[in-house]
């Protein structure tokens, strides 16, 4: 494998001609620098899952360039508001709720004897809830990841320029067409200035997947598991100290959201139109290829999978396709052994966040149209597994390319209210009382160490003085 | 039926599994279940996981079994891995080690490094001088892991035990905790007419044992599961075609490695496991190709210390049953299937069982999803054992005998296939974050077996020549000395656990 072409601007094409030449300098590298439409929600949406610091992290890029001079800030997670009638609002944070006790998870004692809602066993959540930040330190505040809220247009310009840096080509110019060899493998992409040829296509267009729909093959459409089919996005200066959490809430068909950057603050909200008829929003229809990878033509992101903006997973998941397409980068005759392997990972990597996004819908309780009918929606096989196991004994089944960990899962099945039928039996063997006695102290630790914790706003600041001066 | 009182759970069967069974439930689940054991001396142990994967440990700790006195009553010595001796070809030797192999670079793991250096025509070392783990098996060493951010910690261990001696040593503890023994022998099995459920065990003599939930330990007969309840029995003999064993202890004599070895006959592989007063061997054959007379002459040929019995014959057939977990019985380890004991997975197989058990333990009235998910996990694991035991047999250019020859021309399952291309064409390894063999075991296979990969990870094309071969030669150096600074095995041995009296 000699060259590539990458045919996206956005976030996720310079994202992927950066890893790709980085991690391959051998590589010739061109990005065709398409801007990316509205519903490519990867290049839309400023909130980020964790991996976009570990991505930062493998291009070798430095805090300094990659938050602070981007004007990124800091989330710690999302608030849940209204998807379960008559509970309290949950976080959804990303790391260690409590620790095992005796050889049984800590949510099995929970269940048995917590006292307070699950998140506030959580140090991250416990930081967000007061609009406090800080890095993971010493035991209790521990054990937590963050993700990220980029300025979307200042993460774009930075990545263009870190790729250009380090080679990476720019052809100035748009799409025309796409010319095939005999076998069916793309020669080359035909532009305004003359042809692309290389040994592989990156297909980083959005959900319209220019490049890989011209080598055959629907995507499976995911509708009727995530019906939602609009998506309206504001933005707004940020005029208070940002939160450090974001907020959704559930609304009459679907949901609304608010995440507070640095700069911006980016509202909206995403709903079904066939439950809303209101006008307006972006339209875009959830589904995925079973194989993003054909021929030589590799889609990445929002072109492979299509999901709605819920937990923010659209950026991850073209990150994800990144790391794999460097990891598993074949021969230039992009063998069917080794396409399989990279598809069959894809594959199940979105079929499990699409499990993660339907379990928030799955398990709402509201009386609205659209909230009744995705309670009665019938299940993938592998969604319908997780619950099962979930509600006969609070166990969670192990799932390879899984994007959410455990603790992820239980935040969002105990926080909208699920509880299984019964707990682990090893657990009953346990006096409950010294149990009880710990987590309360561990719940009343990871407050007073909230208390004490510098506010997001005061975080960020130090921050820059740090780097900048 | 309420789940108000304890289940009356009934193992049949004592040995190794049944044993294991009782002590784990009865420490995990004590107030959940009351453990009765049936077992008669007449039926002898087949004891045949002398050798272990480092995930006994994790079994014994949650027992509370203490380490220097488990190894002691157990007249136990360390296993740091598998030797295979002319598995790929006649004369060739490699170590399977439980441990990784040099440093990776981020993500890029070390075999990649060393293919590129091979490809490109250097003098590259055998791939197990750049693992701690191998290194300590070849220089017959052992200390316990250290700091895993060091190489002294990139490695993990297990034991080789005298099963017959495991047994009691659990039963003790078992009963320590409340299970009740009765010795005799099953002759007939109840079954309840309208559900199926097996309702008791009816010993010889005439004593009845009801029980709740009954835990099938009867070893290859599968008396409740297969004879009772009918389960079929998917055979693997095709890819797996050993069926017999000839098993025969000699004293220790040579030297009491800190390995287990398995070393390639004319129509099977034959084990030696030392322990601390014997050494425990045995020939594995396919009874296709060699008869049994055969064999236990070539066994008697091939053992190194004075004989401590004459040859014992086993026989068995490679796979499992279709379902583990039938109605209320649950089998465990051979009851529920069998894999020969070349990566040494029987006993890892009873703990993941009995592990499963716990886990998804039931209500007296079994829920499907529990029997279901018990079910999937272990068909995973026997699955997953069974393609990484026929790249043993197919990964080979040995032509030198039948047997050979058709294990090295037979068809491999799909899934093991594509395994394979994969890594000939680029070293790359099927990632799973779960089951029981993970890359550095894969990679010790393909390449002790000369699947040696025509390609490498590109990124592992970076470094410059020089800086390659110099940081090969400097992890070389490193990785000898980290090996050559620790006790002897035995050493080690006589300070930490020695027997308690000579065999």
């Amino acid at each position: 494998m000699q060259s590539v072409v990458v045919a996206g601007g956005g976030i996720t094409g310079w994202a992927a001609a950066a890893a790709l030449k980085r991690c391959l300098p051998h590589l010739d590298v061109t990005v065709l620098p398409i801007q990316p439409p509205a519903d490519a929600f990867a290049d839309r949406l400023p909130a980020t899952l964790p991996s976009v610091l570990a991505f930062h992290g493998d291009l070798g890029l430095s805090e300094a360039d990659a938050i602070v001079r981007t004007r990124a800030a800091f989330r710690l997670g999302t608030r849940f508001v209204g998807w379960a009638e008559g509970l309290p609002d949950y976080v959804h944070s990303y790391g260690a709720h409590g620790q095992a006790i005796a050889g049984s998870a800590f949510h099995q004692h929970w269940l048995r004897t917590g006292d307070a809602p699950f998140d506030r066993y959580a140090p991250a959540a416990a930081l967000g809830r007061e609009g406090r930040f800080l890095l993971p330190g010493e035991p209790p505040v521990d054990l937590y990841e963050y993700g990220l809220v980029l300025d979307l247009s200042a993460q774009a310009a930075m990545l263009r320029a870190f790729a250009r840096h380090l080679g990476v080509r720019e052809a100035v110019s748009e799409l025309r067409s796409v010319r095939h060899r005999a076998d069916g493998f793309v020669e080359a992409i035909e532009t305004g200035a003359g042809p692309l040829v290389a040994d592989l296509f990156v297909d980083a267009t959005g959900p319209a997947a220019t490049l890989r729909s011209a080598v055959g093959g629907d995507r499976t459409d995911w509708q009727r598991w995530l019906p939602c089919d609009r998506l309206a996005i504001d933005a707004a200066p940020t005029a208070a100290p940002p939160a450090s959490l974001d907020m959704v809430e559930a609304i009459d068909a679907g949901w609304r959201f608010r995440i507070e950057g640095a700069v911006q603050t980016t509202t909206g909200a995403c709903w079904s139109s066939a439950h809303d008829p209101r006008p307006g929003g972006i339209a875009f229809a959830a589904g995925s290829h079973a194989e993003p990878w054909a021929k030589n033509v590799v889609a990445i992101g929002d072109a492979a999978t299509m999901v709605e903006p819920l937990e923010w997973t659209n950026l991850h998941l073209a990150l994800s396709g990144i790391d794999r397409l460097v990891t598993m980068m074949p021969g230039r005759d992009c063998a069917p052994v080794e396409i399989a392997e990279f598809n069959r990972q894809a594959r199940d990597e979105a079929a499990r966040v699409r499990d993660f996004l339907l379990l928030h819908y799955v398990t709402t309780r509201r009386p609205e149209p659209f909230w009744r009918d995705m309670a009665a929606v019938e299940l993938p096989d592998t969604l319908a597994h997780t619950l099962t196991q979930f509600a006969e004994r609070g166990r969670l089944p192990f799932y390879e390319e899984e994007t959410f960990a455990r603790d992820s899962w239980l935040a969002v099945l105990l926080g909208q209210g699920v509880r299984p039928r019964r707990i682990d039996p090893m657990v009953e063997a346990i006096d409950p009382a010294p149990i009880a006695a710990g987590m309360a102290r561990h719940r009343d630790a990871l407050a007073a160490a909230a208390a004490r914790a510098p506010t997001h706003a005061a975080f960020l600041q130090a921050l820059h003085r740090q780097v900048l001066s | 039926m309420t789940d108000g009182r304890a289940q009356r759970v009934v193992i049949v069967g004592g040995g190794t599994s049944g044993w294991m069974a009782a002590a784990a439930l009865a420490r995990l689940l004590p107030k959940r279940c009351s453990i009765h054991l049936v077992e008669s001396e007449a039926i002898g142990i087949v004891g045949v996981g002398e050798a272990t994967l480092p995930h006994i440990r994790h079994f014994n700790e949650r027992l509370g079994i203490a380490e220097a006195d488990f190894m002691r009553w157990t007249r136990a010595t360390f296993k740091l891995g598998i030797e295979f001796r002319d598995w790929g070809r006649v004369g060739d030797s490699y170590v399977h080690p439980f441990g990784t192999f040099g440093r990776g670079h981020g993500e890029v793991d070390f075999h990649h490094y060393w293919t590129r250096a091979r490809l490109e025509g250097r003098d590259v070392p055998p791939l197990e001088q750049f693992s701690v783990a191998c290194m300590m098996a070849r220089m017959g060493k052992f200390a316990p892991p250290g700091d895993p951010a060091s190489l002294a910690g990139t490695f993990g261990y297990a034991y080789q035990f005298d099963a017959v001696l495991f047994a009691p040593y659990l039963r003790a503890i078992a009963e320590g905790m409340g299970a009740t023994r009765t010795e005799g022998r099953v002759v007939d099995v109840e079954l309840d007419g309208e559900r199926g459920d097996i309702r008791a065990v009816v010993l010889e003599g005439g004593n009845r044992i009801e029980g709740d939930l009954f835990v099938d330990c009867s070893g290859f007969r599968s008396l409740l599961l297969g004879e009772a309840l009918g389960e079929p029995f998917q055979d693997w003999s095709r890819w797996l075609p050993a069926d017999r064993a000839a098993a025969m202890p000699c004293r220790t004599r040579t030297d009491v490695t800190p390995y287990t070895s398995a070393i390639a006959m004319p129509a099977g592989w034959r084990w030696r496991i030392p322990l601390q007063h014997r050494t425990g061997n045995g020939y594995v054959y396919s009874s296709a190709f060699v008869s049994d007379d055969e064999a236990a002459s070539a066994i008697e040929a091939a053992v190194e210390g004075e004989p401590m019995a004459s040859p014992r014959l086993l026989r068995f057939r490679a796979g499992r049953r279709e379902r583990s977990w039938v109605r209320n019985c649950v089998a465990v380890g051979l009851a529920s299937g069998f894999l020969e004991p070349l990566e040494s997975t029987s006993i890892y197989l009873v703990q993941q069982a009995i592990t499963a058990l716990v886990e998804l333990w039931p209500e007296n009235d079994i829920a499907d999803a529990d029997r279901d998910e018990f079910n999937r996990i272990i068909d995973l694991e026997y699955d997953r054992i069974r393609d990484f035991l026929i790249l043993h047999y197919h990964a080979t250019e040995r032509d030198d005998s039948d047997f050979w020859n058709y294990v090295r021309t037979m068809p491999i399952p799909d899934s093991l296939a594509e395994k394979i291309e994969l890594f000939r064409r680029r070293g790359r390894i099927v990632k799973y974050r779960e089951g029981v063999f993970l890359d550095a075991s894969w990679v010790a296979v393909y390449l002790g077996q000369r699947v040696v990969p025509e390609g490498f990870d590109p990124r592992a094309g970076l470094p410059t020549d020089a800086d390659l071969l110099r940081s090969m030669a400097a992890l070389r150096q490193e990785v000898s000395a980290t090996a050559a600074a620790m006790p002897g095995h035995l050493d080690f041995i006589h300070r930490y656990c020695p027997m308690a009296e000579a065999a």
